[in-house]
């Protein structure tokens, strides 16, 4: 793993009244061991991976208390676990991304949406919206309404969000109903404190085992039950969980000064907005608000009277609603319309319909909705001031600068097994012409990026070779690359994309990307991990024949010129059906991580140790760049050269440099030019090497003429 | 007016250390009993790509608030910002643009080298940002900048960039937390200890006494005189004291059909005639590569120690265009033809990969060195003689009525360079560019050309496939 919680981990045994300070993450996993829950299940990905980490390294504790977790094959079978807490009193809880994970798992959600929960039913989504996010922008609040699942957004204060927890596994078994709880992407990391409550040991766990199962055929997914099913969610659930919602204040309503106008917001958002009304003057630093505050910690169901009673006597309400479309605003504004209420709801009319509420963005609204509304006792003009003030920083900072800064998206790493596979297949296109290449998930997404700018369309975790499916044929003669990682391969690819494209005889070339981990959520072990070998490990290779896939390869991808040669070969041969090539190569972050300390020990004991970096003669490159546009490697970069002749700058490999040698691999697969050179730096040699080194450098020396003007 | 939280926004590359940076201030902070808050953009974000931490810290302890919580904010907002830190020039200037810096409020500690995007380096000429416009913003737009270069001022590339900015953040006193307590969360981490200890020290410094911060110069442009100089030593090392007195007559010709005024004209003119004269073929590179002085410059860049032995190998990969190039003319031409004919030129190689550093690589490399007087018999010899007469004769030409476009045709030898296909490329663009835009302006004598042959000459180098260079000729 790429991060480890082991010393963070002890925070989760605090007890009754302790405080706790620590990450976002630490402290959900706290409140849900203060709630009791019985098992966990979970698949990695940005903002939740590390709460899949946490989980993984809290084993000793989860242990004592009889907790079960497992990480999940996918987020189908995340999902699928709950199914426990239908028959009995076990709470349990899912853990995923959002809204792909939500995706993935929707067949299972419902399904155990439909049945209903006796256990409480908690699915914690890492809500990956905005800034910093790494897949389609969608609200996961869609799939909480056409299911039936309630939605919680709670406000990002540690000891809040801890308790509401909790109250969500109350919510979830007085109505019977799952509930989804989202937290944003920096709530997830957000270092706060709060104070603890002891762990709470679960009713029915490995330590306390059930005695028999439970049978109820209205509680499974097949008619007539399903019926009543549905019947059950509108006429018991729903108003349930309207009745609790309301009994145990979930939503947090703040009073304010300016009666006449008011504020409903996302709870996950109520600190971005009190931020902004204290720059604009009309909040402390306390969180105390002029203006009333109603923050929705549970966004779906609304409860209609907590919404009426808000805006009653209200001029103005502004409805503070990330992404679209506006379901809040217009539940609002249906619900005031029944209650027969004026009140002018202003939402996404001052707030955009699209992208993150950064704080400029709520800054900019929340000014607009003060500007527009008019309330009494507001200096108009300091709000204007504020601004104008942001506004004009920026525009000054525009003119400064004089053109866009250039963008910096992430890439591959310094190393990355990864990368090679992108050069071998840009070798390919030079003699065979533009290929259509199904991209898939993953770090290798960044193939999409400049310099290689490889890959026609991304669809999906897993879904590289799948995604091919009808492309492939469209092309004729001329195949298809599909692109899938080792993560994608075991959470779907194997049968959505393997099992399906040896079906349907597709024929086409797949790349599978073996780097050992499903590194980009940071290094999470799957199936073919091998992990120290404290995992039975499933090989890749194994599983596609035995799934009758006849021509598989597993090429060190760091071997461009053999990769792209056997790419070659996949693409033009005239065997027809799936041909697969393993692309073989070790997470280089893992790898430095496990072998630099292991190195830097071995030297310091004396053992000899060769150490590889490679390099560019600067009066060889000529500046053209063409190694950095088949490479993109961050250790090779550019500087003024040296040669008052020369303009550009030259190519030039940093001290990042871990000496994978795809550099000088590219310059020879693609003839580039002379430029690179490799060094091997033998440290603690021994008397061979040091002998044969002299002797070899006096005979040099004795070939070479004094001066350079030779 | 009440207190309010002090804001910090960290901008850094992924794997550079902004979240231990923050790990460290939030410790900090704890320490000093003042009520923190941070987060960060986690994920692939941090693949080496641009994120940011945010911190907020309420300059008031624990103590003194009582049950008092402030609240914090998870966003930063323009002209709101406290203090910003960046690892480096660009990410600084990205805070800028945001609007996080203001001369109102914004302390910014900042390295102000550069760690160029990809964007900018793949770029077949020059495409780095302008980075004194940059550190012009910042020294404007802050309220106090803190700005220094720990790889130019300092022979301190070693300091961890993160440590530094942590010192320069204490030193400025912006925080209300003692040096004392930085340094025990350093130690407390328990990471590098000693050298994230050593940074921080000459942050500290940087802090109390802001060095006056300067880019590296700009490259002095050399003059006329002094590219001249370097081109005949140039040309000398290459060929002969012949080939250089060739270059000084093909200048003088230049020169006197410019007349007055040409000094841009005639500067530019020695610079690429000079590196064309000199162009790369194989025993150009087996020169270069068997300098006595380059394994000490390869030792000094990898950071070899005095004892230990280091082995040099080389991606050489001469095919039959290379050898062809070193044929007499008739056989070279012979040979090249026939390659072209039967579409081997890119397929027939030799890969070397030779030890420079041992005896018979090093043999192979002088003797390919010492063939240099057969240079001059040679089929590529002949041919780039042409291409450079063809040239100058285009230079000379327009000098006649048009400086302004001699000058543009001078510049188009940049496009000429390198290897293979990089070369094939850049003299396929070149003749595009002389025979669409070029020969018909001499022809006319067409005064308003140059700025033609300006824009084709930026759209070759704007992308490697010819696409912008054959929208810009289709323009034209």
């Amino acid at each position: 793993m790429e991060r480890s919680f082991a010393k963070e981990v002890a925070l989760l045994r605090r007890g009754d009244g302790e405080i706790f300070e620590g990450e976002g993450i630490l402290a959900i996993t706290k409140g849900l061991l203060q709630a009791g829950v019985s098992y966990i299940g979970g698949y990695q990905g940005a903002p939740v991976s590390h709460l899949m980490d946490v989980l993984s390294d809290a084993a000793p504790v989860l242990d004592e208390l009889g907790v079960y977790f497992e990480p999940s094959a996918n987020e189908a079978a995340a999902a699928a676990m709950l199914a426990a807490s239908i028959n009995y009193g076990m709470r349990g809880a899912a853990v995923w991304k959002s809204v792909v994970g939500t995706n993935v798992a929707s067949d299972a959600l419902s399904n155990l949406a439909s049945a209903g929960v006796k256990g409480g039913a908690v699915i914690i989504v890492g809500e990956d919206y905005g800034e910093g996010a790494s897949i389609i922008q969608e609200r996961t609040h869609a799939f909480a309404m056409k299911s039936s699942i309630w939605l919680m957004d709670p406000r990002p204060e540690h000891q809040r969000f801890v308790a509401l927890i909790e109250k969500a596994f109350e919510l979830s078994e007085a109505s019977n109903t799952p509930v989804i709880m989202e937290f944003r992407i920096r709530a997830c990391h957000v270092h706060g404190r709060f104070r603890t409550k002891a762990n709470k040991p679960p009713a029915i766990s490995r330590k306390a085992p059930l005695a028999a199962p439970d049978f109820d055929y209205n509680r499974i997914c097949l008619p007539p039950a399903t019926y009543l099913q549905e019947k059950q969610k509108i006429e018991r659930r729903f108003p349930a969980a309207i009745d609790f919602i309301r009994a145990h204040r979930l939503n947090d309503h703040f009073e304010g000064r300016l009666g006449d106008i008011g504020i409903i917001t996302q709870g996950g958002l109520h600190n971005s907005l009190l931020r902004a009304l204290s720059e604009l003057g009309l909040a402390d630093a306390f969180g105390a608000s002029e203006v009333p505050i109603l923050a929705l910690n549970v966004t779906y169901p609304l409860v209609p009277d907590e919404i009426t009673q808000f805006c009653a006597g209200k001029r103005c309400v502004l409805v503070v609603e990330e992404g679209n479309p506006d379901y809040l605003e217009q539940a609002i504004n249906a619900l005031l319309r029944k209650a027969d209420l004026n009140t002018t709801i202003i939402g996404k009319a001052v707030l955009p319909m699209a992208g993150e509420y950064t704080g400029e963005v709520m800054l900019e609204g929340v000014g607009r909705f003060i500007e527009g509304a008019v309330p009494s006792g507001v200096d108009l003009a300091a709000v204007a001031a504020v601004l104008g003030r942001a506004r004009e920083a920026k525009a000054r900072a525009a003119a400064l600068l004089g053109a866009p800064v250039p963008k910096r998206p992430p890439g591959f790493c310094v190393g990355c097994p990864e990368r090679p596979v992108f050069s071998a297949i840009r070798l390919v296109e030079r003699d065979l012409g533009k290929i259509n290449i199904a991209a898939d998930i993953g770090c290798h997404t960044f193939s999409t990026l400049p310099p290689f700018n490889l890959g026609n369309s991304v669809l999906g975790y897993g879904l590289g070779l799948a995604s091919a499916a009808g492309v492939a044929p469209a092309f004729g003669e001329k195949r298809v690359i599909s692109i899938m990682g080792d993560g994608g391969f075991w959470h779907n690819g194997l049968t959505s994309g393997v099992a399906g494209a040896l079906f349907n005889r597709q024929d086409s070339v797949l790349v599978v990307m073996n780097n050992g981990y499903t590194s980009a959520t940071g290094q999470q072990l799957i199936p073919s991990s091998t992990a120290g070998g404290r995992r039975p490990r499933i090989s890749i290779e194994q599983a596609l024949r035995t799934m009758g896939v006849s021509s598989v390869r597993t090429i060190r991808s760091y071997s461009v010129g053999r990769f792209a040669r056997a790419l070659r070969r996949a693409l033009t041969t005239g065997e027809k059906g799936l041909k697969v090539i393993v692309a073989d190569g070790e997470c280089q972050l893992a790898r430095q991580r496990r072998i630099r300390p292991l190195l830097r020990k071995r030297v310091a004991e004396g053992a000899r140790v060769v150490r590889t970096r490679y390099g560019v003669d600067e009066a060889v490159c000529t500046g053209d760049h063409s190694c950095i546009r088949l490479s993109g490697c961050p250790s090779l970069t550019v500087k003024d050269s040296s040669d008052p002749l020369r303009v550009d700058p030259v190519a030039h490999v940093n001290n990042d440099c871990v000496g994978c040698g795809l550099c000088g691999e590219v310059a020879d697969a693609a003839v580039l030019c002379p430029s690179f050179w490799r060094a091997d730096i033998v440290q603690n040699p021994r008397w061979l090497d040091r002998t044969l080194f002299r002797l070899r450098q006096w005979a040099v020396g004795k070939l070479t003429p004094a001066a350079h003007a030779a | 007016m009440s207190k309010r939280p002090l804001s910090l926004l960290v901008a850094a590359l992924g794997g550079e250390g902004g979240g231990l940076l923050a790990d460290w201030l939030v410790a900090a902070a704890l320490a000093a009993d003042l009520p923190v808050q941070s987060t960060s953009i986690p994920g692939v974000a941090q693949r080496t790509g641009a994120t940011t931490y945010y911190l907020e810290i309420f300059p008031e302890t624990n103590a003194a608030l009582g049950g008092k919580r402030p609240l914090f904010a998870l966003y930063p907002t323009p002209g709101a910002v406290d203090l910003v830190a960046a690892t480096e020039l660009l990410e600084a200037g990205r805070m800028i643009e945001a609007g996080f810096v203001t001369t109102e409020r914004t302390t910014l500690v900042a390295g102000i080298h550069r760690v160029y995007a990809t964007i900018e380096k793949m770029q077949m000429g020059d495409g780095r940002f302008d980075a004194a416009r940059v550190l012009e913003a910042a020294q404007h737009m802050a309220r106090r900048p803190i700005l220094f270069d720990l790889t130019r001022e300092r022979r301190t590339a070693a300091q961890p960039i993160n440590a530094v900015l942590l010192g320069a953040i204490a030193g400025s006193g912006e925080l209300p937390i003692a040096r004392g307590i930085f340094e025990q969360a350093i130690r407390d981490s328990g990471i590098a200890v000693e050298s994230n200890l050593a940074a921080f020290a000459l942050g500290w410094e940087i802090a109390e006494k802001p060095p006056v911060p300067r880019l590296p110069l700009p490259r002095l442009s050399a003059d006329e005189r002094a590219i001249v100089e370097e081109g005949v030593k140039r040309l000398s090392d290459y060929q002969d004291a012949a080939y250089a007195q060739l270059y000084l007559a093909r200048l003088a010709r230049v020169r006197a059909a410019a007349g007055e005024g040409g000094g841009d004209l005639l500067r530019e003119t020695a610079r690429y005639l000079a590196l064309w004269m000199a162009y790369e073929d194989v025993i150009r590179v087996a020169q270069l590569k068997s300098r006595p002085e380059r394994l000490a410059g390869i030792r000094a860049e990898i950071g070899a120690k005095p004892d230990q032995p280091v082995h040099v190998r080389e991606f050489f990969k001469p095919g039959l265009a290379e050898l062809a190039a070193i044929l007499p003319p008739r056989p070279g031409a012979a040979l090249s033809g026939w390659a072209e004919r039967r579409g081997i030129v890119d397929r027939l190689h030799l890969p070397l990969r030779l030890r420079s550093t041992t005896v018979t690589g090093h043999l192979l490399l002088r003797l390919l060195a010492a063939m240099k007087p057969w240079r001059r018999r040679s089929h590529r010899f002949a041919e780039e003689q042409q291409r450079i007469e063809r040239w100058l004769e285009a230079v000379m030409r327009a000098a006649a009525f048009d400086t302004a476009l001699a000058f543009e045709i001078a510049q188009c030898g940049r496009l000429v360079k390198g290897y293979g296909d990089t070369h094939k490329r850049g003299l396929g663009n070149f003749t595009a560019i002389m025979t669409a835009l070029v020969e018909p302006a001499l022809a006319r004598r067409d005064r308003s050309a140059a700025a033609a042959v300006k824009r084709a000459r930026e759209a070759a180098l704007a992308d490697p496939d010819g696409n912008a260079l054959s929208r810009a000729l289709a323009a034209e």
